[in-house]
């Protein structure tokens, strides 16, 4: 059935309800964060190799409810 | 001892600098009861000029490349580590306009960290701007599969080695497996277009919009998603885009094809630079 209301987890105690969102929604957004500067210790995590490298692990094991995110492109 | 600590591991005990999210120093939110990272310790704000930094002083070792590169490979400890970024950069936007930073930004020590904010004031500032009274709202559509009433009214392509209703012909049979294949074909089309649709009249109420990369198929699931979107939306029209995403849900030539999911708000992520990846990714 088709809800009119945006997701759940946006409750009364808080517009930005840190628990129960898609994991694949949160690292879309936490990882392509746009970069306004960059640290000094990991630099340009989103793009690069690092991450790249540990998404194996997590396209190995999501589930078959979560889509994998990035699988369609880049090379992983 | 030398600066170049990228290259070298950090001591034992050593401190980095976790910085979450950057803010107007005169707005900047209390933060008591934010956990921030599991192995830091209590968040802080770092006045860097006219701006505050969210901070936390976290293990030097266990937060720089390698350890992350460990760390981050373990699904459970990836999913902890950006679920802890988010509920302090989530709980700081909701609080003030904020500037997200990405996952693991990292400074060597407050002083850099600092540094590092205040020589770019003038960019925060303009994002910060661009940010004020605005939410990040992610649309996603998925690709309906075939509606019950085409599937029933076609003709249906036996399986392989069914042997109830063989084909007259191979001929036809040949025929049907064309048919078929066209009508994915139509489907696909007609999904992509309604995504078309969807994204511009959400995006006629945005103030910036961004494509993110859709998400793989789900191994065997029947939905392929064909829009995986983010827009950037003042406050005062949320209401006006719940309505308007209800509204295309129930538009007949749309809901044949795609289900459309809206999430949000969420803390500005996608908006987080100054626009030049406005326009997505092409």
């Amino acid at each position: 059935m088709a809800r009119d209301e945006p997701v759940p987890w946006q409750g009364e105690e808080g517009p930005y309800g840190p628990l129960g969102l898609p994991l694949v929604d949160l690292l879309d957004r936490v990882l392509g964060a746009g970069v306004v500067i960059s640290g000094d210790l990991v630099i340009a995590i989103a793009e690069v190799p690092l991450i790249r490298l540990s998404l194996h692990a997590l396209l190995a094991s999501v589930s078959d409810r979560v889509p994998a995110p990035w699988a369609d492109g880049g090379r992983l | 001892m030398t600066a170049t600590a990228t290259t070298a591991r950090p001591a034992r005990n050593a401190t980095a600098v976790y910085v979450f999210a950057v803010c107007r120093g005169l707005a900047a939110p209390a933060l008591a009861g934010l956990p921030g990272h599991r192995d830091g310790g209590a968040l802080r704000l770092l006045a860097a000029g006219s701006l505050a930094a969210v901070a936390q002083e976290v293990p030097a070792r266990e937060h720089d490349e390698e350890a992350l590169r460990r760390r981050l490979a373990e699904p459970a400890e990836l999913e902890g580590y950006a679920r802890a970024h988010h509920e302090v950069v989530a709980a700081v936007a909701a609080a003030t306009t904020a500037v997200p930073l990405p996952l693991a930004t990292l400074y060597l020590s407050e002083e850099r960290a600092r540094q590092a904010v205040a020589g770019n004031a003038a960019r925060f500032h303009r994002v910060l701007d661009r940010l004020t009274g605005r939410a990040e709202w992610g649309l996603k559509l998925y690709a309906l599969p075939r509606e019950p009433a085409a599937a029933a009214g076609a003709a249906p392509v036996p399986e392989a080695g069914a042997p109830q209703d063989p084909p007259a012909s191979g001929r036809a049979y040949l025929e049907r497996l064309r048919g078929r294949q066209r009508d994915r074909e139509a489907r696909r089309e007609a999904a992509w277009l309604a995504a078309e649709r969807v994204d511009a009249a959400v995006g006629e109420l945005a103030v910036a919009a961004r494509r993110l990369r859709c998400h793989g198929q789900e191994a065997g699931g029947p939905e392929r998603q064909v829009l995986n979107a983010t827009y950037l939306v003042d406050a005062g029209r949320a209401r006006e885009l719940a309505a308007l995403v209800a509204r295309l849900r129930r538009d007949p030539a749309l809901a044949a094809h795609v289900r459309l999911e809206l999430t949000g708000p969420w803390a500005p992520y996608s908006f987080a630079d100054e626009g030049e990846a406005a326009d997505g990714e092409g």
